[in-house]
C-alpha cells in the first residue's frame, strides 16, 4: 500500500495568450497558468481524488499525466521512472499502462464505431490480443467486468444506442482491456444520471479492488469524492491548497477554500432544499492569466489579512499527519 | 479474414441502402445509364456514331432539323417519318457485256405532309444507265429521271430525286396545274417530291392534297461493259420527322449522339469527380490534422490552385497539345480537387478536437490511425455528396470547353451536342429536340449521383439512423 506509483513534482502548464501587435512589439508575453506548481504522490492501490472548481486546472493535470500535452515545467514519475519527456517507444509502453476515462461518455467514443471496434481499438493500436476472435473474447470479457451482460447484446451496437451510464461502462471497459495499472478518471460520473452514479462508482471500485488498480479521480463533486476516494487534493487556480485523507479532509477542512466548497454542497434535507446557503467565500474565481499576488486565494477569502496579500505564497505544510494545507492562518480559523 | 469482414460490411451496407427509397431510385437510374452504355450497339441506329459524328457524309441521307417521330401524336397533320427501303423486288438479266437490273420499291404513303426527298443508293461499277419511274396509287406513271454514270472502279451511287426530277415535275405540273398559276412560278422553286405525293388536280402547287396509298418506285439499270454491275439498291424516304429524338442542322441523329455520349459523360463525371474529391479530402484532412506551419503552407498552395481559373489554362493546354478527353480529365482533376478542401479542412479541424480523437491519442493511436480511422470516415458522407455534385459540374465543364471549340473531336459528348445546338441557333429556331435530350440527360445524370450520394449520407452517418 505504501509504494508510490505516480509522483508529480512542481508540475506546470502555461498556455500562451495571443498577443496584440503592441504587445508583440514590446516583447510582452502573457500566460494562462492553468497548472502552476502541483506536487502530489499517488500510492499503489489507492484512489486519489483531485477536486476543484471548473477552470482550476484539474483536467489539465489529468491530460498532462496522460501525455496528451507537454508540461511547461516540473517532473512526473511513474513507478520511479521519469515520464516527463518520453521517446515514442517509451510513450507507447507508458500508454499501455496508464489509461484515461473521459468526462463526456457521449463524445469520448467515435460515433461511427460499434462497441466491438471501440473496445478492440486499444488492442489494435498496441498490436495485442492475437487474432480477431481472441480480441473479441477480450472485449466480451471487459464488458463482463463492467457488468454489461450478456456482452453479445452490446458488441454490435453503436455508442449512441446506449444510455449515458452504459456508455461510461463501455469507456471503462475500454481502459481495462489493456490491463492497465493506473487509470485517470476525469469526472467519469458528472454527465451521468444521478441515479446511476453510485452504481457506476461502485462498479469502478470493485474493479479497482479486483484488478489492484490505482485511480486518479478528478471531480468537482465532493460527495462522490468522499464516497469514492481514499485521499483528496483540493486544487484552486492551478495549485493544491489542501491534501489529506478523504474523510478527515471533508469532516475537518482546514483551508478556507475547502470549507467554502464543502458548504456549497446542497443538502437534500426536507424543509431546507429551497434555502440558498450563505457560502463563506466572495467574488468569482479570477482568471488564470492574472493570478493574484500573495496567497492566490486572498481576494475571495473572508479571513485574509495584509500578510496574506503581501507575503509570498504559502507552501503546503503538514497540519496533521497525512493532512497538508497551504494556508498561513489555518490554526487561527 | 479481412475479405470476409469486407463482405459482411458490404452486405450490411446493402441492407441499409435498400431501405432508402431515393437511394434506390438513384441506383436504378445509375443501372439504366450503365445498361445504356452496355447496350449502345443495339440501341443506336447509326453504329458508327462515335467515330463519325463529325463526318457529314455519314449523315447525308437524313433530313435536316427534323423533329422526333412522336410529334405526329400531337399534331393534326402527320409528317412523313424517315424510312429506309432496302429490300426491293429485284429482277436481273444478264447478257454478254451487259447486266440489267430492275428494282421495285413499294412505299405505303399514309401521311399528310410529304417526304422531302427520295434517295436512291447502290453500289456499282462501269457504265450505268439509270432510269427511275414512279407509279402512283392513282395509276399515273411518271419517269422521274434518266441518267448515265460512269464509274471506273466499284463505287457508291447516290441519286437525290429531289434534284434529279426537276425536269419531270415541270411536265407533270403542265399537265395538271392551272396554267395561270404556273406562269408566276419559277420551276426551280418547286420541290418535285412534294408534287408527286399530291393529288393530280389544279391547286397541286399551292394547296396540295396528299394522295395516300401504295407508291412503287422502279429503278432500272443497264450496266454496260465487262464487269459492270449494280448491286444492293436501297431507297431512303427522307422524312420530315426522324427517329426518337430528331436530327440537328448537320442531319445527325440526336438519339444516337446522346446514347453514344452516355459513356463519355459517365467517364468524365465519375473519373474526374472521384479523383478530384479523393485528392481534396486527403489534402483537407491532412492539413487540418497537422495544423500550424504545415496547414499554413498547404493552404497557400491550395489558394494558388483556387485562384487560377481553369478555363484559360485548359485553352492554353488544348492549344499546345491536341485537345483530347484525357488531357481534359487530367486538367479538371488537377483543378477540381480544391472544391472540397476548405469544407473538409474545417470538418477536420472540428473532428480533431473531438474527445474521441483525444481518447485515441490517450490510447496511443498513431497519426495514420487517427487520420484514417477517426477523421476520414467522418468526411466520407460529405465526400460522396460532393462527388455526386462534382459529376454534373465536370460534364458541364467539358461542355464549356467544347463550346470554345476545344473539345475532343474524336468523340461525341452531351456538351458538344449542346454546344452545336447553341451555335446552330436551336433556341431561336425552336429546335427543342436538339437541346432538351442532352440537357435532360445531363440533369438526369446529376440527379442519379445526387440521390445515391444523399442516400449514402444517411447511411454512413449513423446519427441520422433510427433503430
Amino acid at each position: 500500500m505504501s509504494e508510490v506509483i505516480f509522483e508529480v513534482k512542481n508540475l506546470q502548464k502555461w498556455f500562451p495568450v495571443k498577443r496584440s501587435l503592441g504587445q508583440l512589439l514590446r516583447g510582452q508575453r502573457t500566460w494562462v497558468r492553468a497548472v502552476d506548481g502541483v506536487s502530489f504522490q499517488i500510492k499503489k492501490g489507492e484512489i486519489f481524488g483531485l477536486i476543484g472548481e471548473s477552470g482550476c486546472g484539474k483536467t489539465t493535470t489529468g491530460k498532462l499525466i496522460m501525455k496528451l500535452m507537454d508540461p511547461t515545467g516540473g517532473q512526473m514519475l511513474y513507478r520511479g521512472q521519469d515520464v516527463t519527456h518520453l521517446s515514442p517507444e517509451a510513450l507507447q509502453a507508458y500508454k499501455r499502462e496508464v489509461q484515461m476515462i473521459f468526462q463526456d461518455p457521449y463524445a469520448s467514443m467515435n460515433p461511427r464505431f460499434r462497441i466491438r471496434e471501440v473496445l478492440t481499438e486499444p488492442l489494435v493500436i498496441h498490436r495485442l490480443g492475437g487474432n480477431e476472435q481472441e480480441k473479441l473474447a477480450l472485449a466480451a470479457d471487459a464488458l463482463t467486468k463492467v457488468k454489461l451482460t450478456p456482452p453479445s447484446d452490446f458488441l454490435d451496437r453503436f455508442s449512441h444506442m446506449l444510455s449515458g451510464g452504459q456508455r461510461q461502462r463501455v469507456a471503462t471497459a475500454r481502459t481495462l482491456i489493456l490491463s492497465p495499472r493506473f487509470i485517470v478518471a476525469d469526472e467519469p460520473v458528472s454527465m451521468v444520471d444521478l441515479s446511476t452514479r453510485a452504481e457506476l462508482l461502485h462498479m469502478m471500485k470493485e474493479i479497482q479492488q479486483d484488478l489492484d488498480l490505482t485511480y486518479l479521480y478528478i471531480t468537482h463533486d465532493l460527495s462522490t469524492a468522499r464516497y469514492f476516494t481514499d485521499r483528496i487534493a483540493v486544487m484552486y487556480l492551478g495549485r493544491i491548497v489542501e491534501m489529506g485523507p478523504a474523510g478527515e479532509l471533508i469532516d475537518h477542512p482546514l483551508h478556507p477554500y475547502t470549507r467554502a466548497l464543502i458548504a456549497a454542497v446542497p443538502e437534500p434535507v426536507p424543509g431546507r432544499v429551497n434555502v440558498i446557503k450563505e457560502i463563506p467565500i466572495k467574488g468569482e474565481i479570477p482568471s488564470a492569466a492574472q493570478i493574484p499576488a500573495g496567497c492566490r486565494f486572498h481576494p475571495r477569502c473572508l479571513f485574509a489579512t495584509d500578510e496574506c496579500r503581501n507575503l509570498p505564497e504559502p507552501e503546503l505544510v503538514q497540519a496533521e499527519p497525512e493532512h497538508l494545507v497551504a494556508c498561513r492562518r489555518y490554526k487561527e480559523l | 479474414m479481412k475479405l470476409k469482414d469486407l463482405r459482411e460490411t458490404l452486405r450490411d451496407f446493402w441492407g441499409e441502402f435498400r431501405k432508402v427509397r431515393y437511394g434506390m431510385v438513384g441506383l436504378v437510374m445509375f443501372g439504366l445509364f450503365l445498361l445504356i452504355v452496355i447496350l449502345e450497339p443495339v440501341l443506336i441506329p447509326f453504329p458508327e456514331t462515335g467515330r463519325r459524328w463529325r463526318d457529314i457524309t455519314y449523315w447525308e441521307d437524313n433530313p435536316k432539323n427534323a423533329a422526333p417521330v412522336w410529334v405526329n401524336w400531337f399534331t393534326r397533320k402527320d409528317y412523313t417519318p424517315q424510312a429506309v427501303l432496302d429490300k426491293p423486288e429485284i429482277s436481273e438479266r444478264k447478257a454478254a457485256n451487259t447486266q440489267m437490273v430492275e428494282a421495285v420499291f413499294t412505299y405505303n404513303y399514309k401521311y399528310d405532309l410529304p417526304p422531302i426527298d427520295l434517295l436512291l443508293r447502290a453500289t456499282g461499277k462501269g457504265l450505268l444507265n439509270l432510269a427511275v419511274h414512279l407509279e402512283r396509287p392513282d395509276g399515273l406513271s411518271i419517269e422521274l429521271t434518266k441518267k448515265s454514270i460512269r464509274l471506273s472502279g466499284e463505287a457508291p451511287v447516290r441519286l437525290s430525286l429531289d434534284k434529279e426530277a426537276s425536269g419531270a415535275v415541270g411536265d407533270f405540273l403542265k399537265t395538271y396545274e392551272d396554267p395561270d398559276v404556273l406562269r408566276g412560278v419559277s420551276i426551280f422553286t418547286v420541290k418535285p417530291v412534294e408534287v408527286f405525293f399530291a393529288r393530280a388536280e389544279p391547286g397541286i402547287l399551292r394547296n396540295p392534297v396528299p394522295l395516300k396509298g401504295e407508291y412503287r418506285i422502279k429503278l432500272t439499270c443497264v450496266a454496260v461493259g465487262s464487269g459492270a454491275f449494280l448491286k444492293e439498291p436501297a431507297l431512303t424516304v427522307a422524312g420530315r420527322v426522324f427517329g426518337l429524338m430528331g436530327t440537328d442542322a448537320s442531319k445527325r441523329d440526336i438519339w444516337s449522339g446522346v446514347i453514344a455520349g452516355t459513356k463519355w459523360a459517365l467517364l468524365i463525371g465519375l473519373l474526374t469527380s472521384a479523383v478530384a474529391v479523393i485528392i481534396g479530402v486527403f489534402y483537407g484532412v491532412t492539413s487540418a490534422y497537422f495544423g500550424g506551419a504545415v496547414d499554413l503552407v498547404m493552404m497557400r498552395i491550395y489558394e494558388v490552385f483556387q485562384s487560377i481559373p481553369l478555363l484559360p489554362v485548359m485553352i492554353v493546354v488544348s492549344a499546345v497539345f491536341k485537345p483530347s478527353i484525357w488531357t481534359m480529365i487530367l486538367m479538371m482533376c488537377a483543378f477540381f480537387w480544391v472544391g472540397s478542401v476548405r469544407t473538409v479542412r474545417s470538418m477536420g479541424l472540428q473532428i480533431k478536437e473531438e474527445i474521441y480523437v483525444e481518447a485515441a491519442h490517450a490510447l496511443g493511436a498513431s497519426r495514420g490511425r487517427i487520420i484514417f480511422k477517426h477523421m476520414l470516415p467522418q468526411v466520407i458522407p460529405y465526400a460522396f455528396a460532393s462527388m455526386a455534385l462534382q459529376v454534373p459540374v465536370s460534364i458541364v465543364y467539358e461542355a464549356s470547353v467544347s463550346l470554345l471549340g476545344l473539345g475532343d473531336a474524336t468523340i461525341v459528348t452531351w456538351g458538344q451536342i449542346l454546344h452545336d445546338a447553341m451555335q446552330g441557333g436551336a433556341v431561336l429556331q425552336g429546335i427543342w429536340w436538339w437541346i432538351i435530350p442532352p440537357g435532360l440527360f445531363i440533369a438526369l445524370m446529376g440527379m442519379t449521383f445526387a440521390f445515391v450520394g444523399f442516400a449514402m449520407d444517411t447511411i454512413l452517418n449513423p446519427k441520422l439512423r433510427t433503430r
